[in-house]
């Protein structure tokens, strides 16, 4: 019911590689990278990332869009902490997506961001699978994928 | 069981067969997936495949949806995003099996209070529409575990001046049958008086214990994710006489959240917060 995040290879802790399944229509939060390097792949399909600058410290309206592009198949992005924060979807109502994410160091928490506010709320992302097995979830707070 | 035509260019009116009911496909289909063509209503022909269990009709031209959707009550997975909807039937809740509800990118401007009684559902996509308020059963899907909300215009101040319709004949007579539990059957009415009569919703007030069809005060009333993420719902009560369970006096939003926590609703509201993406 919302994408998918498929862990690839861990890298021995170095580095996280993974797969994620977009369905028609789904999308990420706004979110940033807990200081690690993002590289993003597009593998099948197409994503839309809009960029957001982060929210001013006693921030209380919309967030600020920077820009906003649609990557085609093959294409790769790039994101940090420093660019930014990204909001990252499958705006198609037809066609599923698939991309490749490489993220060093590896992290598994982040921060999510209300665009109306520019509130954020820490939380931990969780994989759909690992290594090709289906990854059961236990937690019972909220999660975020990516 | 599976047909998929995605891509094409679908939509005359005679895109699909008028027999498609009476084939033996009308029992078998359970995956029908018609996204990206060009139809601008829903093809009547569809409504009569009974064992269908997922539709998907994203990324056409339909203006709404129509109350015999109600039909299809097999169907579990309903993807109806990036088309032109401007609203959602009541009847829509009428899908005993729906799990999943994709209307995205679409111009929708209010959520009937029905829609609480998808009992089956676990994921509602509404991101992308001219939503400003979402009504106060939505606290009630409990099986609820994606809510998607955002590119709506949901208010974020309290919203003085909210218009008040008063009640048609029609609706005070329909009042007078529900709380007087005037006996009636399907023979003794007009069809559309005994489907009008079955969509009566509770007013909210425990106190109250009155029915309301269409006309209502409505009342906007935030409810408060831990200081977080302020979601407004709004409350329907039956008449401006009738008082809200949640009300006290004042009318500054800030301090009223509070007030919420004591409540049920934030109970659920509680729930909801796991539920919410961003």
């Amino acid at each position: 019911f919302r994408y998918t995040r498929n862990l690839v290879d861990n890298g021995n802790g170095k580095f996280n590689l993974m797969i994620l399944c977009w369905g028609e229509g789904h999308g990420s939060s706004i979110h940033d990278h807990t200081d690690s390097h993002c590289f993003m792949k597009i593998l099948q399909g197409n994503l839309k990332e809009t960029l957001f600058e982060w929210p001013e410290k006693k921030g209380n309206g919309e967030m600020t869009k920077k820009s906003e592009r649609v990557l085609r198949e093959n294409q790769c992005a790039y994101i940090n902490d420093s660019i930014g924060l990204h909001r990252v979807e499958n705006i198609s109502h037809t066609e599923p997506a698939v991309s490749l994410h490489l993220y060093s160091p590896p992290f598994d928490t982040c921060n999510t961001f209300d665009q109306r506010t520019g509130h954020k709320h820490k939380v931990t992302m969780t994989f759909y699978s690992q290594f090709g097995e289906r990854t059961v979830c236990v937690s019972t707070r909220r999660d975020a994928s990516h | 069981h599976t047909l998929l035509a995605k891509n094409n260019r679908l939509g005359g009116p005679s895109s699909l067969p008028k027999g498609l009911g009476q084939a033996p496909l009308a029992r078998s289909l359970r995956v029908l997936n018609l996204s990206g063509n060009r139809f601008a209503e829903v093809p009547p022909a569809l409504l009569q495949l009974r064992g269908l269990r997922s539709l998907s009709l994203g990324g056409n031209r339909l203006h709404g949806i129509p109350p015999d959707i109600q039909e299809l009550h097999s169907l579990e997975f309903l993807y109806l995003g990036g088309n032109f909807i401007t609203a959602i039937p009541p009847e829509l809740a009428k899908l005993p099996s729906l799990r999943y509800l994709v209307l995205c990118d679409n111009k929708i401007q209010s959520i009937p209070p029905q829609l609480a009684q998808l009992h089956s559902l676990r994921s509602l996509s509404l991101h992308n529409n001219l939503l400003t308020y979402l009504p106060r059963e939505i606290l009630n899907l409990v099986h609820l575990e994606e809510l998607s909300l955002r590119g709506n215009p949901l208010v974020v101040r309290f919203v003085r001046d909210l218009t008040y319709n008063p009640p048609s004949l029609q609706e005070l007579a329909g009042r007078t049958v529900k709380t007087r539990n005037v006996p009636y059957t399907p023979s003794d009415l007009p069809e559309s008086l005994v489907r009008y009569l079955s969509l009566a919703s509770n007013c909210p007030n425990p106190k109250c214990g009155g029915v309301y069809f269409d006309s209502c005060v409505r009342q906007i009333k935030f409810v408060d994710f831990c200081g977080k993420y302020r979601l407004p719902l709004m409350h329907y009560l039956c008449s401006p006489e009738c008082s809200s369970p949640f009300s006290s006096a004042s009318q500054s939003s800030t301090s009223q959240s509070e007030s919420d926590s004591e409540d049920e609703a934030s109970v659920a509201a509680h729930r909801m917060q796991k539920v919410l993406l961003g």
